[in-house]
């Protein structure tokens, strides 16, 4: 199982929301980190097959979408970020909807309904109104729908946005379920839910991939380039002004600090293992910044 | 399965159970006015509502009759004679008519059958009542059906309704082949039915506001990404909202049928079902019992429905929500509510007659015709298949809008 992406681009006006990006996909999870606008979600959707690439093709073992037709979605399992609801359908309504929608055939759609709906723990919901779930709910809806076909490529668009914590933990656990063996594009902004299932990183800026690497290498880059401190609350704030801070930990009177810098910011800084969090921030400060401002 | 699926999305909605109860109730109240409003009169007065069908119906019973020249010619000495006895006949300044029992009882029972007797002989532009029957001059006949033969024939040269020579042979064929002689009856409730089909255009508007969200709702509610990546979301679930759609429209366009004409039916009672429409006017070309002709008109709306209906979901596919539907789709239905024709000739009546509002209104004796090359179509033909060409065009043309929509952010 290949997913190759070649050259797609996406053009909206003068505006260019996905740059020519190639990449090749075989089975694993990626994570796709991104901030806002950075043109995950239409790149996703272009391998969805809801939005037209403006050049570029994408190809599954070879044969582009348009070749396979129906073959190629019979492979796609999807849960888009913004995910609408027929609120006056019952979960199992909606998944035996989604089914029949996908192609399954009617004893094997209420098999899996009854199975996926048991993994994301809404079998004792089941037969209520969409209408009546918490966010949470929803979005477990969402996810066993995207896998009632057992799809081998199953694309994820900010699948734990809004969710607490704990839904997010229970979230993640799903996702690792149902990734074995398939092509997992897990698109998110919130840097611990990938760090947690990815088995390589897609970063993407301004439409672009910044860095494609396998989760255990992707900290590489800025090994080196992380340092924690402690400081007066004076330096503290000349610092934040000064450096891209990752965190802040204010400790009687002093604050533990954790900034990337190429070099040390002082002497007594001390070089420390790089996280997702820092090269996201590495990559992506000067964004969140602005965004910030606004 | 998903027809099932895409049906109950339909039926599940609030505002489709809102709109039709609205437009149901609308439907019985507009229909049911001819029955509530409905009164007779006799010597004692004025008879209304169920008493005064009653009463009417006991009238017509006496009337079941074969029109024939001889029953004709009867008639009309009858009425000749009783005008010939001063104490019978009163003078209101303008015009004699019959008094007393002259009128109440010979005259007033039948009085629509003497009017239509008397409106054979009129010109095209005038109506003539009963009391314009002992100006006929009956000595070498009454010669009722060449009368009306030579009414049409007048009526079709006359230059103002501009037909071709095609079209008036087109018409006069098809008056030739209405069977005489008439037979006469009571036909009140089928009146009443054919009088009232423009009403049922809160019908097609209820059905087509119902029918508005089904691509579009997609797209507001933003369930269309995961529909339109699903194995079958740009092939047979296309399809499957289409027939729903259409399954839905042509349900609750037989309910609305039922609701709208069962109550004049049970009031009026079928009566008249095999009677020739020409007992209500004599020109009328088409050759249609009461029955025939409903039906044959319930067709062309039908067909209206379904091109509505095509139409509603081609926007549907095209625009983001069901409001921006209803915006196009509400002005296209009724804008031609507000245009009276002028005429039956010309561009802007043969238009405005193929308008969804006044296609949907029989129009049965106005010999409105379009030609096209040799071939002539008489208004009911030209409106059935300009709408089932419509339908046909719009279909795939909505499938194709929601097959192509995109994802945009």
């Amino acid at each position: 199982m290949e997913l190759q992406l070649q050259n797609l681009r996406k053009q909206y006006g003068s505006k260019c929301a996905v740059r020519n990006v190639s990449v090749s996909l075989v089975p694993g999870v990626y994570g796709l980190l991104g901030a806002n606008g950075a043109g995950k979600t239409t790149l996703m959707r272009m391998i969805c097959g809801i939005l037209k690439p403006t050049s570029g093709s994408i190809r599954l073992n070879g044969k582009t979408m348009e070749e396979l037709g129906e073959r190629y979605y019979a492979h796609l399992g999807y849960m888009p970020q913004d995910f609408g609801f027929y609120p006056d359908f019952t979960a199992r309504e909606f998944m035996m909807y989604m089914a029949a929608v996908k192609g399954l055939e009617k004893k094997k759609a209420e098999r899996r309904t009854e199975d996926l709906l048991y993994m994301v723990n809404l079998s004792d919901i089941a037969d209520k109104k969409i209408k009546s779930y918490s966010g949470g709910m929803k979005q477990r809806l969402g996810i066993a729908q995207a896998e009632l076909n057992n799809p081998s490529i199953l694309i994820l668009d900010e699948p734990t946005a809004g969710l607490d914590p704990k839904e997010r933990v229970r979230f993640r656990n799903i996702i690792s379920d149902f990734a074995k063996e398939k092509i997992v594009i897990l698109s998110t902004h919130i840097v611990s839910d990938v760090s947690y299932i990815a088995d390589t990183i897609l970063m993407m800026k301004q439409g672009r991939f910044l860095l494609q690497e396998r989760m255990t290498d992707v900290t590489d880059s800025i090994r080196g380039k992380v340092w924690e401190l402690f400081v007066d609350e004076k330096t503290a704030a000349k610092y934040s002004k000064d450096f891209a801070v990752v965190n802040l930990h204010h400790e009687n009177n002093m604050v533990r600090m954790r900034m990337i810098n190429e070099t040390a910011p002082r002497k007594d800084a001390e070089a420390v293992e790089p996280s997702l969090e820092d090269l996201f921030l590495y990559y992506f400060g000067e964004e969140t910044e602005k965004r910030e401002e606004m | 399965m998903l027809v099932k699926y895409e049906f109950l999305k339909i039926l599940r909605r609030k505002s489709t159970l809102i709109v039709m109860a609205v437009s149901l109730i609308l439907t019985a109240f507009l229909f049911g006015l001819p029955v509530l409003q409905y009164q007779t009169y006799n010597q004692d007065g004025v008879i209304k509502g169920a008493a005064g069908i009653d009463y009417e119906k006991e009238q017509y019973a006496k009337l079941s009759v074969s029109l024939s020249e001889e029953y004709i010619t009867e008639t009309i000495k009858e009425i000749q004679e009783l005008f010939q006895n001063p104490a019978n006949v009163g003078y209101d300044g303008n015009e004699q008519f019959l008094i007393g029992d002259a009128y109440w009882n010979k005259t007033a029972p039948r009085e629509k059958l003497l009017n239509l007797i008397a409106n054979a002989y009129s010109r095209p532009d005038e109506t003539l009542g009963y009391n314009n029957l002992p100006d006929l001059d009956m000595t070498e006949g009454v010669f009722f059906y060449q009368t009306i033969n030579e009414k049409v024939e007048t009526i079709l040269d006359n230059p103002s309704r501009g037909l071709s020579r095609e079209q008036k042979r087109y018409w006069s064929a098809m008056a030739d082949s209405v069977d005489t002689p008439l037979q006469y009856g009571y036909y009140e409730g089928w009146e009443v039915m054919i009088s009232s089909f423009e009403l049922l255009m809160i019908a097609l508007l209820a059905i087509c506001i119902v029918i508005a969200p089904v691509f579009s709702g997609e797209y507001q509610a933003g369930t269309d990404a995961v529909i339109l990546s699903g194995r079958y979301g740009k092939t047979k679930l296309i399809t499957a909202k289409i027939t729903a759609s259409l399954l839905f429209g042509t349900a609750a366009f037989a309910l609305h049928i039922v609701v709208a004409w069962g109550l004049p039916l049970a009031a009026f009672g079928a009566d008249g079902w095999n009677l020739p429409l020409q007992v209500a006017n004599t020109t009328i070309p088409y050759p249609f019992t009461f029955l025939q002709a409903v039906l044959v008109n319930i067709g062309v709306m039908y067909l209206v429905l379904l091109a509505m209906i095509g139409l509603t979901l081609l926007l549907s596919a095209k625009m983001k929500s069901p409001y921006l539907v209803l915006i196009v789709l509400v002005p296209i239905l009724f804008i031609p509510m507000f245009l009276t024709p002028n005429g039956t000739t010309g561009l802007y009546n043969l238009t405005l007659f193929l308008l969804p509002y006044r296609a949907v209104m029989p129009e049965f004796g106005k010999y409105i015709s379009y030609q096209f090359g040799g071939v002539v179509l008489d208004v009911l033909t030209a409106r059935a298949v300009l709408y089932a060409l419509l339908t046909v065009i719009m279909l795939p043309l909505a499938r194709l809008g929601f097959k192509r929509h995109q994802k945009e952010l």
